[in-house]
C-alpha cells in the first residue's frame, strides 16, 4: 500500500468513526488495519542493548531506564495510546 | 503482571500521550506500575518502533509507535520481544512468565495416561479478546518407555496436542528434536522421546469487534465475556523394549475467563 493510500485511509476511516462510524464499509476498516501494520518493525534485537531513556510517569516523576528495572529485568510495554 | 512481581520483573508502559493523560487513565483503572509519557515520541524513534504509515498531518495518530512488549534483562539487553502482526492482537505478560520464569501454574492440567504423564499449561486464565497466551507441555516416560515424534510414517502417532475452541485461533507448539532409535521389534529407526521434554507454545485468542458495528460483522463473532472451557487433545504413541501400545488420545479441559476490553478512560472535566 502506498503512502498516499494509507493517508487516505487512516484520515477517511478517523473522520467517519468520529462522525458515528454509519458508512464505514468492511473493505474499507480492513484496509485501515492493514495500512497501520504494514511494515511493522519490531526495533532492537533480541541480545542487542535497548537505548538509554528518561520518561516523565503519570505523577511527574522522571524515570531514567536504570530506575524503572526489577531485580530480575524489566518488561516494557509499548502502547499505541491510553487515550482512545 | 503479578506473575512477573513475584519474579523479580517490574513492568512499565510506554505511549505518545501527555502526563495528564496517564494520570488519568492510571487513576481510572488503579494502575500499579509507571505509565510513561513519551510525548512528541523521541524514545519510541529511538527504539525504532515510530509508526511511519501515519501520515504527519494525522493529529490524532500520529506518534504512535507498532506496539509491543520487551523483556529487558538487568544489563539493558533485550532477553525476548513479542510483537504481532496486526495492532488488533496482543502479547500477555503471563506469556513471558510462562516462557522466562518458572511461576506461578495457575492454569493446568494433568494428564496421566499410563507410562505417560504430561502437564498442560495455559499461561493464565483471564485474557482479553485478541490475546496471545503462552502454552506449555510438559512430558514425562517411565523408564525404557519412549513416544515418537517427527518426522514419522503416516502409520505410527507422533506426539501432538492441539486445543480446540471457538475463541481460539492461531495455535503453536514448538517441539524438541526428537532422537532416532533403532527399534528392534519393528525393525525400523524412528524419531522418539524418552525421559522426558518441555515445549512452549502459542495460543492466539480470537479478536472480538470491539464495538457493536454493521461493518465489523462479516471480519469475526463477538466473544461475549464470561468463563469458558477449552477442550484440548493430547495424541501420542507409547513404546517400550518390546512392545508398543495402540496410539492414544486424550481429551482435557482447560477453563479461561475472557474479559471485557478497557474502553478509553472518562475524560475528567475541567
Amino acid at each position: 500500500m502506498d503512502a498516499q493510500r494509507k493517508a487516505t485511509i487512516l484520515h477517511g476511516v478517523i473522520g467517519k468513526m468520529t462522525a458515528g462510524g454509519a458508512d464505514i464499509q468492511t473493505a474499507e476498516w480492513v484496509e485501515f488495519v492493514e495500512a497501520q501494520n504494514d511494515g511493522y518493525r519490531t526495533g532492537p534485537a533480541i541480545g542487542a542493548k535497548v537505548p538509554e531513556f528518561t520518561l516523565p510517569d503519570q505523577t511527574g516523576r522522571s524515570r531514567p531506564l536504570h530506575d524503572l528495572m526489577g531485580p530480575n529485568g524489566l518488561l516494557l510495554v509499548f502502547s499505541r495510546s491510553a487515550d482512545w | 503482571m503479578g506473575k512477573l512481581q513475584a519474579q523479580g520483573i517490574n513492568a512499565a508502559a510506554i505511549t505518545y500521550d501527555s502526563r495528564e493523560v496517564l494520570a488519568n487513565f492510571g487513576e481510572a483503572y488503579k494502575i500499579g506500575y509507571p505509565l510513561l509519557s513519551d510525548a512528541g515520541s523521541k524514545v519510541i524513534r529511538e527504539f525504532g518502533i515510530f509508526n511511519t504509515n501515519i501520515p504527519p498531518d494525522h493529529k490524532m495518530m500520529y506518534g504512535i509507535p507498532w506496539p509491543g512488549d520487551y523483556l529487558i534483562a538487568p544489563d539493558g539487553a533485550v532477553r525476548d520481544k513479542w510483537f504481532l502482526p496486526s495492532y488488533e492482537h496482543r502479547p500477555s505478560a503471563s506469556e513471558a512468565a510462562l516462557r522466562h520464569f518458572d511461576g506461578d501454574r495457575g492454569n493446568s492440567v494433568r494428564i496421566e495416561a499410563g507410562v505417560v504423564n504430561a502437564t498442560v499449561t495455559l499461561s493464565t486464565d483471564r485474557c482479553f479478546p485478541g490475546q496471545e497466551l503462552g502454552l506449555l507441555l510438559e512430558v514425562r516416560l517411565e523408564p525404557g518407555w519412549h513416544v515418537y515424534g517427527q518426522p514419522l510414517p503416516a502409520q505410527y502417532q507422533a506426539i501432538e496436542l492441539r486445543l480446540e475452541s471457538p475463541l481460539i485461533g492461531e495455535q503453536s507448539l514448538e517441539l524438541p528434536a526428537a532422537h532416532p532409535l533403532l527399534l528392534k521389534a519393528l525393525g525400523e529407526t524412528l524419531p522418539v522421546y524418552a525421559g522426558g521434554f518441555k515445549a512452549h507454545g502459542k495460543v492466539g485468542i480470537k479478536w472480538s469487534p470491539p464495538m457493536p458495528a454493521k461493518f465489523l460483522e462479516p471480519l469475526g463473532n463477538r466473544i461475549e465475556p464470561g468463563l469458558y472451557q477449552i477442550t484440548g487433545t493430547l495424541r501420542f504413541q507409547a513404546c517400550g523394549d518390546d512392545i508398543c501400545e495402540t496410539p492414544q488420545s486424550v481429551k482435557f479441559e482447560l477453563p479461561l475467563t475472557v474479559d471485557a476490553g478497557i474502553p478509553p478512560a472518562p475524560k475528567k472535566t475541567a
